[in-house]
């Protein structure tokens, strides 16, 4: 940290955040608010002499609340820059000034109550999203006591207890005596790997967190004994396995099994567990001093208005999900965007260094080249088409189209290179104004008659799209999982690509059934393009129920890249479906919508007359 | 504000009660055969 607060070409504003993000890859406009420090941070020197005078006491949130700290106050040790803040909301010498000791304090005369937040605007080219993680809070989990028993603690408040720094100076106590524990239980998966409390993820770090800190223990209170309690070790990196071995050697007790109640004895303060070990099916009473929950990562609780400023999408673990799992592991699905650290997954240091150093470097790649390389999967306006409504602006995930302006005569504006070719305005346009390059009104169009050409009544039109259900239905084929080939796949990017008028051409050219197939909402690669498939999706429902056709003809599925054999079932399903359906409702369907048009296409005449008169006055 | 309604399966015709926000879209599947084409046939 102090390498990048001295490097010259790194301009590090800590104490902010970013309140607006507009523009794209190369062109990012930033709004970001610095927030006062009322000192000011190039004559702070970090003597501590205010800190002396300040008379307020409030709980040290980096030291788990375990020690206090001033109302000027540095955020951790190892903060840079090294210089002190006034928590403004409990200092007592502001607004009116009712106290000032630390004015009197400051020799350097640093310290400024009328400091104001300055926003700073900047144009980058590149972002890297690196705000890290939140640790589970297990009041929730009455099983395990915490906040009802002082000697039940998080790892985190473990970490700051055992830590030189932390508030015993490394001395390791039990917090109702001050006393070494002579035994320690820890509990593994707390808040993690749970359908109970809807987290079913690991959380990567805790074993390998609980493995350092009984060695750790081992090391410096040798006569101090450790338990662990676990669902499963997983001691998964370089040297890990080594670490567990030399922690079970250390003499720590590994019990494989989660503790289904804690209780404390009201006199000594020590608690006791009940747990089944699941390697001999028994219950026992454990004791210990002290009991450790090694308590999971969580994505940061101000997650989502960053996602939206960024448009970023996350999984249903509330992580910010990455272009691609295994080819871009380190890029948002918005280009010039990049991930490192917690932010994308639960990840440890090492993981975090290396992700940050690939996100740094595929950053600079962009900013060393000065131009940018994109896919020509892309949407194109027509200006002579488009009636304004601004419909392709307010659906574009990306925000790649700048609105129309009626009363300017400003057409809609798509930025090519913040496209990501999702296809969803052109979907949208009700005046087929965009059309998506390779995935073209026409082309769609012409694959549909070309399945449909032949025995119509035989076939299942199926659009999928490219990144999850088509790539479902590869590994399908990989697995030799069997589907009936009359189901025709057609290919698009997205599932927002798939507009109205291709599922009513299928049904008008005798298709049976239809089926619209993307991702799942937390997979979708277009961040929320995948809704407006759903919404569309529902409208055709509608539609063709008020035409008097079964909505059942149109089916929706969300199939992953990575399910295969649903890919196989979802087919087979739907082939039962198909043949259910008779010659009759086929031919029926397609009078109707052949009356339809016809219908459609006189109300249009009669507009089109209507505004005759007027063009020509 | 999360409402009650009825939604229907249109692939086994399996009807349930279910949350939902308006104008919120939401990835449901059928409780009985796993299928996403659920529809909202109306309030409870």
């Amino acid at each position: 940290m102090m390498d990048v607060g001295r490097h010259p070409r790194i301009k590090l504003m800590a104490y902010s955040e970013i309140e607006h993000v507009s523009g794209f890859i190369g062109n990012f406009h930033v709004k970001v608010r610095k927030k006062a420090r009322y000192v000011d941070e190039s004559e702070c020197t970090a003597c501590n002499d205010c800190v002396k005078d300040c008379p307020v006491i409030v709980p040290d949130e980096y030291q788990q609340g375990l020690s206090s700290r001033k109302a000027i106050y540095i955020q951790l040790p190892q903060a840079v820059p090294s210089a002190y803040l006034i928590d403004m909301e409990n200092c007592l010498g502001n607004n009116p000034i009712a106290c000032g000791k630390c004015l009197d304090a400051c020799e350097k005369k640093c310290i400024d109550f009328d400091m104001q937040d300055e926003i700073v605007n900047l144009e980058i080219g590149t972002i890297i999203v690196s705000t890290g993680m939140d640790v589970y809070d297990p009041t929730e989990m009455d099983e395990f006591g915490y906040r009802s028993f002082e000697n039940v603690i998080t790892s985190m408040e473990f970490e700051r207890l055992i830590c030189a720094s932390g508030p015993t100076e490394g001395h390791f106590v039990r917090p109702t005596d001050h006393k070494l524990p002579k035994k320690i239980a820890f509990i593994q998966c707390v808040g993690s790997r749970s359908e109970k409390l809807g987290r079913n993820y690991c959380s990567n770090i805790c074993c390998m967190n609980t493995i350092k800190d009984t060695l750790l223990l081992a090391d410096h209170y040798p006569e101090v004994e450790s338990k662990v309690f676990y669902i499963d070790i997983r001691a998964f990196g370089k040297g890990f396995e080594d670490l567990y071995m030399r922690s079970k050697e250390s003499g720590v007790n590994y019990i494989r099994g989660i503790p289904g109640d804690v209780w404390e004895d009201p006199e000594t303060k020590s608690l006791n567990l009940s747990v089944e070990d699941t390697t001999n099916g028994k219950v026992r009473i454990h004791e210990a001093d002290m009991v450790v929950l090694s308590v999971g990562v969580e994505p940061r609780k101000d997650m989502k208005p960053l996602q939206q400023l960024l448009t970023l999408s996350s999984n249903a673990d509330g992580f910010l999900l990455e272009s691609h799992p295994k080819l871009k592991p380190v890029d948002s699905p918005t280009r010039g965007i990049f991930y490192a650290g917690c932010v994308e997954s639960p990840k440890d240091v090492k993981d975090s260094v290396t992700q940050a150093s690939a996100a740094a470097s595929r950053a600079s790649i962009i900013l060393n080249a000065g131009k940018v390389t994109i896919e020509a999967i892309t949407a194109v306006m027509d200006p002579d088409k488009c009636n304004f409504c601004g419909v392709c602006s307010r659906v574009c995930p990306y925000h790649a189209i700048e609105p129309a302006d009626k009363k300017s005569g400003t057409y809609p504006n798509i930025i090519q290179a913040a496209c990501a070719g999702c296809g969803t305005c052109a979907a949208e346009c009700t005046m087929d104004a965009i059309s998506m390059r390779h995935f073209t009104d026409a082309q769609m169009i012409s694959q549909i008659d070309s399945i449909l050409e032949r025995n119509p009544m035989e076939k299942v039109v199926a659009f999928a799209c490219n990144w999850c259900s088509y790539a479902g239905g590869d590994l399908a084929g990989t697995c030799r999982v069997q589907y009936p080939t009359n189901i025709q796949l057609i290919r698009t990017m997205c599932s927002g690509r798939v507009d109205e008028k291709f599922v009513i051409h299928a049904f008008k050219k005798g298709a049976p059934i239809v089926l619209v197939s993307g991702c799942h909402f937390s997979d979708c690669h277009y961040i929320s393009a995948v809704q407006w498939t759903q919404r569309r999706v529902e409208k055709l429902w509608n539609r063709l129920e008020r035409l008097g056709i079964r909505p059942e003809r149109l089916q929706l599925e969300w199939i992953s890249a990575a399910e295969g054999q649903r890919f196989g079932r979802v087919m087979r399903a739907i082939e039962e479906m198909r043949q259910k359906v008779t010659e009759e409702e086929v031919k029926e369907t397609i009078e109707i919508l052949k009356k339809e048009e016809e219908k459609e296409r006189a109300k249009k005449v009669k507009r089109e007359a209507a505004l005759q008169p007027a063009a020509a006055v | 504000m999360a409402e009650t309604g009825t939604f229907k399966c249109l692939r086994c015709g399996h009807e349930y009660e279910d949350k939902y926000t308006p104008k919120v879209p939401q990835e449901r599947s059928c409780p009985k055969c796993g299928s996403n084409s659920v529809r909202r046939i109306g309030p409870k």
